[in-house]
Formats: C-alpha cells, structure tokens, sequence
C-alpha cells in the first residue's frame, strides 16, 4: 500500500510540474516547475534503488542545471510576453494532428496489451542497489573509454559556451 | 471491503514506470511543438531527457543490471553539456535579436 | 676502392654514358653553343666506342662466353631482375651501336648546322643510342622492353623532329601508332612467357625450352613475331618507315637504317633457341620476310624521293634477314645485320650528303650529273650500291650468298623461297643502280654548276664508312667462319643450318653474282645509256605494262590507299558514330537526365526544409508516429 503511494504522489507531481513548464506563461513559473519534475524523479528513482543516481539528478539537475536556466532567465527577463497566434502557417493543425496521432496510438498500445506491457522476461527475484560502490565499479571498468569521451566533451563543451557567449563587439568597444 | 483488498494487492509493477515515462515523453513532446521560446523548448527537451532516463532505471531494476544506471550517468553528463552548449547560443540570439523567439530564426530555409 | 671496380662493370659505363651525355646536354641547353655540344656529345660516343671496344676485346679473350651482371633483384618469384648481359650477340650490337652512332654523329655537327634545335638533336640522338643500348644489352625480357620503348619513343622525338612541318609531326605519329600495334604483341608474348617460365631471363627460359610443350612456344614466337615485325618495318607494318624518312637524315640513317630497325631481328635471333622449336613460326617468318622483300624491292624501282628508295631498299633487306632467321640461318641473318648496317648507313650518308648540296633538295629527277661536282660522294654512293648489290668482294655479296645458301640448303619448298629470294636480290641491283645512276650520271637537263662537294666532316665519314663496307664481309666467309665462333654462346643449343658444300655452294654464289650483277646492266642499259628511248618501242606494245608497273611501284600497290580507306577511314567513321550515339545519347543523356532529376528533385525537396525549428520538431514527430506503428506492426518474437 505505502509502495503504491510512493508512485503515485511523485508521479502525479512529475506530471503536474511537466504541465506546468509547458502551459505556464512566466518564465520563472516554468522553471520551478521543471525544479517539482526533477525532485520527484529523483524520489521515484530511489523507489527504484538507484540511489546514487537520485543523488546526481538532485545535485545536477535540480542544482547546477536548473541555476544555469534561472541564470539565462534573468538576463534575458522575464517580462517578454510570447506570441499567442502562432506565426508559421499550418502549425496549429500539425502540430494538433501530430499529438492526437500520438496519444491515440500509446492508448491503442495501452488497451490492446490489457494494460500489461509484455516485456519478454519476468523481473528478477533479487535487487540491484546502485551504490556509489557498484556504479564506479563498472563505470570504470568496462566503461572507462566511454567515460573518458564524455569528460573530453564536457571541455570541449564548456570552451565552446565560452568562445559562444563571449561578446566580442562589446569587449572590442572596451579596449 | 473487496475493493480495499484489490488496492491493498496492487503491486508497482516496471509497466507502470513506463508508462509514467511515456506521458512525461509526450508531454515534453508537446512542448517542443507549441512553444516558441527558445528556452522553454529546452526545458521540454530536458523533460523528455528525464523519460527517457526513467525508463532505463526501470529496466535497469526489471532486469537486475546496473548497466541502465551508468547510461543515466552518461545521459546526465550529455544533457549537461547541451544545456551549458544550447543556453551560451540562446544568449548569443537574445544579443542578436533581443527576444529568444525561434520563429524568426529562418536563415537556414531551403 | 674505387679504383677497384670490377672489370665487369665497365661496358656498362658505355650504356650509360649515352645518357649521362644527353641529360648533360640537356641542361646546358642554354649555355652551350653549337661548338661545346660538339666537343661534349663527340667525346662521349667516341669513349663510348673505346669501352665498347675494349669490352669486346676482353670478351674475345674469354673465348666470347658470355657475361652477365645483374643489378639487383627486382621481384624474387616471378623471377625479375634489372640486369645486363655481354655475350657474342650484344657484344656485336655494343660495338656497331656505338661505333656507327660516332660517326653519324661526326656527320651530324656538319649536317645539322645552324638548326635552331641543334642541341635538342643531339640530346634525342643520344638518348636514342642509350635506349638502343638499353634493348641489345638486356639479360632478359623487361630490361629488354624498357629500351624496345624508348628506342620507339626516341624515333617518334627525331622523325618528327622538325614538327613545324606538318608531314614530319603526322610521320612520327604513324610511326608511334604503327609500333604500337607490334608492341602490343610483344607485351602479350612477355606476358605468356612470364606465365610459362616464371622468369624474364634468357637464359633460364632458353636453357629450358623443352619444359614448355610446342603449341605455347608457337604462340609465344607468333606474339614476339608481331612485334618483330612492328619494330623492323615488315609486312604488313612497313609503312611507317618510307614516311619516316621526313626526319633528318643522319638520324635515319642510324634509326630507320642501320640500328633500331634491325632490333626485331636481333630479337628473333635472341631467341633462337625457343624458335627453332616452332616450325610454324618458322614458316611464317620466312613468308612475311619473303613477301617483304620482293613488295619493298618492287617498291623501291619508281620511287623519285632519294631517301624512299633508300627507306624501301631497307625494308627489303630486312625482309632477307627475316628470310634467313626462317630459314635457321641466324649467323646469316645477323652477319647481314652487320653488314647492312655498314652499307646503309654508308648510302643513307651519302644521301645526306647530296641533299645538303643540293640545298634540300629530295627529288632524284632535279638531280643527275651530280658525279663531277661530287667526285668523294659519289664514288662511296657507288661502293654502297655495289656493295647492297651482292657484288665481290664487297661486304653486301658475302652476307647475301650466305643466306640465299642457307635458304637453298633447307630444301624443299625453300627451293621455290630460294627463287623468289633470288629475284628479290636481282630487284635490289636494279634499284640501287637506277639511284646511283639517277643522281650520279643521267643528264636531267638541269643545271648544276653551283653545287659543291660536301663539306670534310662529311666526307670523311662516308670514306670511313665506304672501307668498312668493302671489308667488313671478310669477318665471315664461307672459308673463315668468323661470327659463328662469336655468336656460339647464343647458339649452343639451336640448329644452324649449314651452307650446301662444294660445287652447289660455287654455283650458288655464282648465281647470286649473276642476278646482281644482271640487275646492274639493266639498270644501265636503262638508266645509264637509256636504250627504252633508242628501240621504238612502239613495236613491242610494252608501253602500258611498263606504265603499269611504274604506277604501281609509286604507290607500293596501293596498300597504303588500301589501309587508309579500311583502317583510317572506316575506323574514323566507326567512332564518330560511336561518338554521337554512345556518347551524345547515352552517356550525355543519361549525366544530363541524372542532373535533372536532382534539381527537380531537390527544388522539390528543399521546400520542406523551412529553417523554423518547430517545423522540424514537427518532423521528428512524424517520425516518431512512424517508429511507433512499426513498432507495433512487428511481430514481437519470444526469444
């Protein structure tokens, strides 16, 4: 009963915090929204045993990420009221066609397996924990290439922020 | 009295974190397509991010394997790296145009 | 230490020097005057011609077995190496290569001066002697090519060497093309050979001929025939060489005379030992060269252009040589190889040296009486034409009887080739006389008195060359078998036929004395003392035979009417058809249709691409919907 609970309220909050950052007009608004997602993902996935990652989505997304968009958010300002007509011809029905398709086929896949998706094998008897432990153990084992990759990404990534939001007309006039 | 016993027997099966993952997807989906602020979109594009995350967790539970985990690590830092990426050019198209509107980004047409 | 080199490598410096000569040259082209390129290009043929005699010295020393010097090893299985070789037979190609390069090009200074190419000449002239040298020298098949090409790349440079005539620049591509045709069949013989002995070397594939079964042979020989017969100007490739001759004369007189075209035949006595297993091949080269003989003598009787006769007079004698390879004469053939060699560069000078007094003047009719203004000239002109004729004891009689023995000897129906050869030898004494005669003695009515005899560095060539040509055919005589002791390494395992004994080889020679001999009085009783015009001959109705023979004379029986119409022409037609339906419709239309249809297609296309990022979203969508449906569509399957 208390299991059935623990799903329940963080995933009637992800999905209200999902609706929020989609229909909310203020900027800000979105913001928290995407803030209620990400903690209540982070609770489902201790559900989940998967505790090091729910630290990592508290301390990354919910932390840096979420700082990093309040951050743009408060340059930028947040009194810019969007456009309520949509600008591109034939959007509207697309757009609409599209996600009624959409929403169609995943009941139609939902109703026609009786609610219980067929996913091959049963789930096994025994967990696994993702401690910090287990998750480095294979992190940098047999994913020490991979790894290796991605932190030259993140370089690359951050001097590519830089060399992006660097003002070169602005520092020019400067000098 | 039977209907207490149906709840009391309800089991939080994989099938139900996928669907949550599934509704989580469509909706950032839906995001992406209504809205037209640059930085909404990439809150949506982080919702589906977030799904797609899910749904690894879960089967990293279904099939007892800490493999998912360490792709949701990698997913993290990947998302990272386009946030600090995506944000630097939406500062850049805000000094360029003062809005962060995409509509009127068109330059690319065919 | 350096000076320790071995003897051995020597005569590999006179193939080089050549080459080093012409790289010289060729740059200090700017720098060097005409008198520096003299002093430059003579001194090396002249060393040249030291080592290539010294070596040959050292090799008669060593009783003519042969030497072999590989450079290194190129490809270990097959067996290829880069190497050289010094027997009998290239020891004899060396010393007449080299030697009579030094004196063409002696004549050359005086023949080619004031051109505004004059180093340009000698560099191709020298770079021709290495290319040659390259081909005689080989110890096997590749090396052997190499130099086969550029001795052809070579002529194609000195034929059309003054290619602002636009005859000179069309000759030397008819030669180019012709030769193409031979090398062809040369390369798929060295490619059969390759295939059958696993080597290039000679003599490993020479020493192993009967591992290989006759038919392979036969095809082998056939393939080396056709290039043969492409390098040596034999039907049915001859035409290219009487074109060839609108290059400048001293350079004929060594390429298109004397060396380069006698290359096929030096080849085909280098491989004797595989061609004596064919009898077929055998056969065949005996035709041709028969057939040459006779067509080019035939030829040769109403030409007016004084390098053509001489051009045609060549073919003929290559044909003999061709004759007596068939006949398994092969000391014969090269022994006329020698000789030849000697006489025709000794007419070819002499040509040379009656067109530069006549100020380029070609045409025999313009000439005649030439004899008192060029008394030196015209008596070698005369020790040539007696000495082609077959006359005692001039070179051209010892190498001509020998192998008209030779062909008498085979029997059978070598009897009838033997007549036939004989009346190409008659042919030749009466062309060679109406030349002489021609230019030396019949009055044509024109005025000579301003031409002189030829300068020094002329003369004295042609006087070098004229002893040589009486004298040379001593060196093998039926009662001193002088080049068969060279040529023994060579022909250690082939069956030479041997000269008929006795009385049958006096009659013979006789014989062949007599058909020279008749074919220089006729010449003279027409030429000379022209007594067509003294008998009416009205009487005789010989006018439209005598007509006849003339015109088809002139135009070598039409053969090259014949081959323009049919090759030249119908090949032309055939391409330009291929031209406008394979290239215009097919392959254009088909470039065309496929650029189009991209345009149209990506004009299309290009309209979906809006460059509104939510457009695409859109798109990616869609794609989702679709990844979904195939996603359910697939049959899920239990693993």
């Amino acid at each position: 009963m208390f299991e059935v609970f623990l799903f329940f309220a963080p995933a009637s909050l992800i999905i209200l915090g999902a609706l929020i950052v989609i229909f909310a007009k203020n900027p800000v608004h979105n913001a928290m929204g995407l803030v209620m997602t990400l903690v209540s993902l982070a609770i489902i996935y201790i559900t989940l045993n998967a505790t090091f990652v729910a630290m990592v989505q508290m301390l990354v997304y919910a932390g840096a990420v979420m700082t990093l968009f309040l951050f743009v958010i408060m340059m930028i300002g947040v009194d810019k009221k969007e456009q309520t007509t949509d600008s591109i011809k034939g959007q509207t029905f697309l757009v609409s066609g599209v996600f009624l398709i959409l929403i169609s086929l995943l009941v139609y896949v939902a109703v026609s397996s009786d609610f219980k998706w067929d996913l091959w094998f049963p789930p096994v008897e025994y967990d696994v924990e993702g401690t910090p432990q287990l998750i480095a153990g294979t992190l940098f084992t047999a994913w020490i290439f991979p790894f290796e990759i991605i932190s030259i990404l993140l370089i690359v990534a951050t001097a590519a922020a830089i060399a992006l939001a660097y003002d070169t007309k602005k520092r020019n006039s400067n000098a | 009295m039977t209907r207490r016993k149906e709840i009391a027997m309800l089991e939080v099966t994989t099938d139900w974190y996928l669907s949550l993952a599934a509704i989580l997807f469509t909706i950032g989906f839906l995001g992406m397509m209504i809205r037209k602020n640059a930085l909404i979109m990439f809150m949506c594009i982080e919702l589906m991010l977030n799904a797609v995350n899910l749904t690894f967790i879960s089967a990293s539970k279904h099939f007892g394997q800490i493999e998912g985990q360490v792709f949701v690590f990698f997913v993290l830092v990947v998302a990272a790296a386009e946030v600090v990426v995506g944000l630097a050019i939406i500062v850049s198209i805000f000094r360029k145009q003062s809005s962060a509107s995409v509509d009127v980004l068109n330059v690319a047409r065919g | 230490m350096w000076l320790e080199v071995s003897l051995e490598f020597i005569f590999l410096l006179s193939i080089f020097l050549p080459f080093l000569t012409a790289i010289f040259l060729f740059l200090n082209k700017k720098l060097f005057n005409e008198l520096m390129t003299n002093f430059f290009t003579l001194n090396a043929a002249l060393l040249s011609f030291a080592i290539a005699a010294y070596s040959f010295v050292a090799l008669a020393l060593n009783k003519f077995n042969g030497v072999n010097i590989e450079l290194f090893q190129w490809i270990s299985n097959p067996d290829i190496s880069i190497g050289f070789t010094l027997d009998g037979l290239s020891g004899i190609m060396l010393i007449l290569v080299t030697g009579l390069s030094f004196v063409i090009q002696l004549f050359s200074t005086s023949y080619m001066e004031k051109d505004e190419n004059y180093s340009n000449y000698f560099i191709y002239f020298n770079f021709f002697v290495f290319s040659m040298l390259l081909l005689v020298m080989s110890s096997n098949f590749l090396v052997m090519f190499f130099g086969w090409e550029l001795v052809g790349l070579s002529s194609y440079l000195l034929i059309s060497f003054w290619s602002k005539k636009p005859a000179a620049a069309k000759a030397g591509n008819k030669a180019f093309v012709i030769n193409r045709v031979g090398d062809f069949g040369f390369l798929i013989g060295l490619m059969i050979i390759l295939d059958n002995f696993n080597t290039f070397d000679f003599y490993k594939i020479l020493n192993n001929t009967n591992e290989v079964s006759e038919n392979t042979i036969t095809l082998i020989s056939l393939f080396l025939l056709l290039g043969a017969f492409g390098k040596s100007a034999q039907f049915p490739l001859f035409s290219w060489l009487p074109d060839a001759m609108e290059g400048p004369t001293p350079a004929s007189a060594l390429i298109h005379a004397a060396t380069m075209v006698t290359a096929g035949v030096f080849m085909l006595v280098r491989i004797s030992p595989l061609l004596q297993h064919s009898n077929l091949a055998s056969l065949l080269i005996t035709v041709f060269g028969l057939i040459t003989a006779l067509l080019a003598a035939f030829s040769a009787i109403n030409q007016y252009d004084i390098k053509k006769v001489l051009a045609y007079s060549t073919i003929s004698q290559l044909g003999f040589m061709f004759i007596a390879i068939g006949a398994g004469a092969y000391v014969a053939a090269i022994f006329h190889l020698v000789t030849h060699a000697f006489f025709k560069a000794l007419l070819f000078l002499g040509a040379g040296a009656v067109i530069h007094s006549m100020h380029h003047e070609q045409d025999i009719r313009k000439m005649g009486g030439l004899r008192k203004q060029m008394p030196i000239t015209a008596s070698m002109m005369g020790v040539g034409t007696l000495a082609i004729s077959g006359i005692p004891p001039l070179a051209g009689f010892w190498s001509k009887d020998e192998i008209l023995a030779s062909v008498f000897a085979n029997g059978g129906i070598y009897y009838i080739f033997w007549a036939f050869t004989l009346g190409a030898a008659f042919l030749t004494a009466f062309y060679m006389g109406r030349h002489w005669l021609l230019i030396f003695e019949k009055d044509n009515g024109f005025e000579h008195s301003d031409i002189n005899e030829a300068p020094k560095a002329m003369t004295r060539p042609l006087l070098l060359l004229g002893i040589f040509s009486i004298f040379i055919g001593f060196i093998n005589t039926p009662f001193f078998h002088g080049l068969e002791k060279v040529l023994h390494v060579n022909l250690e395992y082939v069956e030479v036929t041997h000269l008929p004994e006795g009385i049958t080889l006096i009659v013979l020679a006789v014989l062949s004395i007599g058909a020279g001999f008749t074919g220089l009085i006729i010449a003279f009783l027409f030429f000379g003392i022209e007594l067509h015009k003294r008998i009416d001959l009205q009487k005789f109705k010989l006018e439209y035979p005598i007509n006849l023979i003339k015109d088809l004379s002139f135009n070598v029986l039409y053969l090259n009417k014949f081959g323009n119409l049919f090759f030249v022409s119908g090949m032309k037609n055939l391409t330009r058809k291929v031209a406008v339906v394979v290239d215009g419709m097919l392959i254009d239309g088909s470039v065309n249709f496929v650029s189009t249809a991209f345009n149209k297609t990506s004009k299309i296309t290009s309209t979906t691409q809006t460059g509104m990022v939510r457009n695409y979203v859109v798109y990616f969508g869609l794609f989702l919907l679709l990844l979904i449906v195939l996603f359910i569509a697939t049959p899920m399957v239990q693993s």
